[in-house]
């Protein structure tokens, strides 16, 4: 007998996967490139370079990026559309989160789709003309440059920060929803999981914004240079 | 359950504690424990509304402070002489009630801001005034009364029953472990209240078939002879405004008076939809 799904199932499973890969785990592997200008200006360029040199690079874009993240945030918005929020009359922590889920959708929605336009593309003028794609020999001067403007890091600040907190607390929300994560003990230790990765990819990821604004970022070149 | 009428809540102590000074300051003691001259009132906002179609107004009345006072003490009160605080005589209020002990969960209304049973919700627990509002996710029929027939269509939808075929006997049942059994008592305390919904921040207009018909489906999916038709009710499940629409607020376990572990319900039938709709065709 045929399985009988409806395509809303379908749809709202797709969004919480795509949500976790490959989104999520593009988050990493972006932080894990940006990270690389601690060690310099000709680490980051030949990290970007690099990246460039991937083979299908077109379809790795594509499939792998904008058609997921287009999806993500287009079907997010509708699942945003529905929420009745009520976290005055319940203020329960996990009712906060799910407030607070959908507030950094938003945030996230606008702030990606500004990044992308920005540096990807160099698509802001006034700001930025130059895509850092195809340009990898000045990728961090352009960045750079732009990180000497205090609203442009301010941006980047809540941005990175509304970014990790959507992807640490979806790390949990995925569980449930796919049912790896069950009982209450068992969510309780997820939340703590999901808080500590939370942690980490935000000191990261502010590290790596920090390392176009001096030299080797928050912790300085000589803390780098010691491991090096 | 327990939170709610515990006799050891801290309201209730230095509430009597109160009284009984008043008692020892003034000896003429009146029949309900109160005194003549610590005459206190209770003041009660309620959101009237005369039918399905009429607007929504407030209506406020005073009605004199006894020991004990739950809410439909207080609404039989206003009921006996429906005349306002202003002294504007108007329509009896209109509620549902039944077994008046948290059990067949009809009473159910908004009391402050938070649903709940108005049977089991006492007055020296609850600041004033207190406001009394039908609860907003069900169609309103009058006053403080709602029509609750959602939750009982998508009981049908999920097929929350057992099917016990035929008129001949079919022998004993199958046996359940200890373990089933407790996990399966717990959803099946479920009055069909309506709190869950009330308070959970995806379901509105009927768009989402919600904790309740869920954890009636781990209920009968548990059951050695309801397993029989389980691909139905997983498929249920699955359909427009089904378990899919879950946004993990996690308000529904939080205010579900009989203490039903409505989230590990929906995450368990999480995984068996997950399982059997996106993982089924794999089998075939
Ligand atoms: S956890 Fe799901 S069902 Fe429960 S209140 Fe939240 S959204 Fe509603
Ligand atoms: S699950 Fe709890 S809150 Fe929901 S209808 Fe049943 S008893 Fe009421
Ligand atoms: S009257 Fe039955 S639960 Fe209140």
């Amino acid at each position: 007998m045929a399985i009988n799904i409806s395509k809303q199932f379908l749809f709202r499973k797709l969004h919480q996967l795509s949500g976790i890969a490959p989104l999520g785990f593009f988050l990493f592997a972006h932080f894990f490139t940006n990270s690389k200008a601690l060690g310099g200006a000709e680490k980051f360029n030949d990290a970007v370079g690099e990246l460039h040199s991937v083979p299908y690079l077109i379809f790795v874009e594509w499939l792998g990026i904008f058609i997921p993240l287009i999806y993500h945030a287009v079907y997010g918005l509708f699942i945003t559309w529905e929420a009745r929020a009520n976290n005055i009359a319940y203020p329960y922590a996990r009712n906060w989160f799910y407030t607070i889920q959908r507030t950094t959708g938003i945030i996230v929605f606008f702030f990606v789709f500004f990044h992308i336009l920005n540096f990807r593309f160099g698509l802001i003028p006034g700001l930025n003309t130059t895509p850092v794609a195809g340009n990898a020999e000045i990728a961090f001067a352009l960045v750079a440059e732009e990180f000497t403007r205090l609203w442009v890091v301010v941006v980047y600040v809540i941005g990175i920060t509304a970014t990790v907190w959507h992807l640490a607390n979806g790390f949990w929300l995925f569980a449930v929803d796919w049912g790896i994560v069950i009982g209450a003990q068992a969510q309780r230790y997820a939340g703590y999981a999901c808080a500590a990765l939370g942690v980490a990819l935000l000191a990261v990821g502010l590290n790596a914004m920090a390392a176009f604004i001096w030299k080797g970022g928050l912790l300085g070149s000589e803390f780098w240079g010691m491991y090096r | 359950m327990s939170t709610q009428i515990n006799p050891t809540n801290e309201a209730n102590i230095s509430r009597g504690t109160a009284m009984g000074t008043a008692t020892y300051a003034a000896p003429s003691q009146t029949p309900d424990g109160t005194t003549e001259a610590a005459q206190r009132f209770v003041e009660i906002k309620i959101a009237r509304r005369d039918n399905p179609d009429s607007a929504q107004r407030w209506e406020t009345f005073r009605i004199p402070y006894r020991r004990n006072l739950n809410i439909i003490s207080c609404l039989m009160e206003i009921r006996k002489n429906p005349v306002m605080a202003n002294g504007e005589r108007t329509t009896p209020p209109v509620w549902d009630m039944s077994c008046l002990e948290q059990v067949c969960g009809i009473c159910t209304m908004v009391i402050n801001g938070k649903v709940r049973q108005s049977c089991s919700a006492l007055v020296d627990q609850l600041d004033q005034p207190i406001t009394l509002q039908p609860m907003t996710k069900f169609p309103n029929v009058r006053d403080l009364a709602v029509d609750r027939s959602q939750m009982f269509d998508h009981l049908k939808r999920v097929h929350a029953w057992v099917e016990i075929d035929g008129t001949h006997d079919l022998g004993a049942g199958a046996k359940m472990s200890q373990e089933d059994v407790a996990e399966r008592y717990a959803y099946s305390r479920c009055m069909t209240c309506g709190c869950c919904l009330e308070a959970c921040p995806q379901y509105g207009g009927d768009n989402y078939i919600g904790p309740q018909a869920i954890a009636q489906v781990r209920l009968f999916n548990m059951h050695p002879t309801g397993k029989m038709t389980r691909d139905e009710r997983l498929e249920a499940l699955m359909q427009d405004d089904g378990i899919q629409n879950c946004g993990n607020s996690q308000n529904c376990v939080r205010v579900c008076p009989m203490s039903i572990p409505l989230t590990k319900a929906i995450y368990e039938e999480n995984r068996e939809t997950i399982i059997h709709g996106l993982f089924g065709w794999l089998k075939r």
